[in-house]
């Protein structure tokens, strides 16, 4: 499988590089990935948690800060 | 005097003597030009003066100059003006861009390489800001990298990006240190849909959460700066972001800003744009300032 492409410009020489992540950039890029999924899990559970007590109570998201206001 | 080639028994003119003491003194006419130029071989040994208002480049190409062949360069225009390859390689230990009244001598180690020397003395030391590059986004991550460590201060202008798949954080991680650094102040957007700027993360984000975020609109622009970014990590530096991002579901912009501090990053010498995600950046442009 190709790996993700990455661009690097060196300003020492102004030269612009276009090229496939290293092994190791790879690993690094999958690990940061798998931590991203991760934390969207989480915003996205937290989400569906809040609309599911604003659907039980009844009201919008902005009826309920105003409450809180 | 453009380098001659001189042959035997011939006999030089006093002008042609004239011009050689001038060229031998570092001195000599310059040969003027207004727009952007690529070198040609009869501009070895001469003085190329570019005076233009916009920014222009000097190209470099492979096959005209001989290995101890020079071009001085010098820039008298208001715009930077930027020494590119072109095919020849151009190696320098500073940077490639010349502001008004910078120059530097541009040295063949051979045929298709050379070295730019800048001339000393042209950093500002308060008071001045320098364009250092150009650079366009693309592919899973763009690194602008080898900054400049002889300025105070960075700062920056990112517009007109574009990324694919889906909304996600986009991010600026300096030394793409995303294990030691950390990021920490306080963010808020005008928006009630397009989240603040995240703060306390180990990424300075440039969005905040995007659910609604128009991600493909080239109308999304930041500005950011890094106070301090020479500094060791044991010595603060701070940050500030400000930004726009369409609202995709209100049709507006969404203004959003950050501010706070960076903990446990060295000097700052590269900087990385990308999303979280790793998604391909299709479109966006990142001009770099050093200030002083």
């Amino acid at each position: 499988m190709d790996k993700p492409m990455i661009r690097i410009h060196d300003l020492a020489t102004d030269k612009v590089i276009d090229r496939e992540m290293t092994d190791e950039e790879f690993e690094a890029f999958e690990a940061e990935q798998a931590k991203e999924a991760e934390r969207k899990a989480e915003a996205e559970a937290k989400a569906a948690e809040k609309q599911a007590l604003l659907d039980r109570l009844g009201i919008t998201e902005r009826e309920a800060r105003l409450l809180l206001s | 005097m453009a380098k001659q080639t001189f042959s035997v028994g011939q006999v030089l003119t006093a002008a042609q003597m004239t011009s050689l003491q001038e060229t031998a003194m570092g001195g000599g006419a310059a040969s003027a030009k207004t727009a952007s130029y690529t070198l040609v071989a009869a501009d070895a040994g001469t003085t190329i003066s570019m005076t233009s208002t916009s920014a222009t480049t000097i190209t470099v190409n492979t096959g005209l100059f001989a290995a101890g062949d020079t071009v001085f360069i010098q820039n008298l225009g208001s715009a930077n003006c930027t020494i590119t390859a072109g095919t020849a390689t151009v190696n320098t230990a500073s940077s490639l861009a010349l502001a008004q009244h910078e120059s530097g001598t541009l040295y063949f180690t051979s045929a298709g390489a050379s070295t730019f020397y800048k001339s000393a003395g042209a950093v500002a030391s308060s008071g001045g800001i320098t364009l250092l590059s150009t650079t366009t986004l693309s592919g899973s991550s763009t690194t602008i990298s080898s900054i400049s460590q002889s300025y105070k201060n960075l700062y920056g202008i990112v517009y007109g990006l574009s990324y694919g798949t889906s909304n996600n954080e986009f991010v600026m991680l300096p030394n793409n240190d995303a294990s030691s650094a950390f990021f920490n102040g306080v963010g808020a957007s005008a928006s009630s849909t397009v989240a603040a700027f995240g703060v306390n993360a180990q990424s300075i984000w440039l969005t905040g959460n995007p659910t609604n975020s128009l991600r493909t609109s080239t109308e999304n622009a930041w500005t950011f700066e890094i106070q301090n970014y020479t500094a060791g990590s044991l010595i603060p530096k701070t940050f500030n972001v400000n930004g726009k991002f369409r609202d995709s579901g209100n049709t507006f912009e969404a203004r959003q800003f950050s501010q706070g501090g960076i903990i446990g990053v060295g000097a700052i010498t590269s900087l990385v744009f990308k999303t979280l995600s790793g998604y391909t950046l299709n479109s966006g442009t990142v001009l770099l300032y050093g200030v002083n």
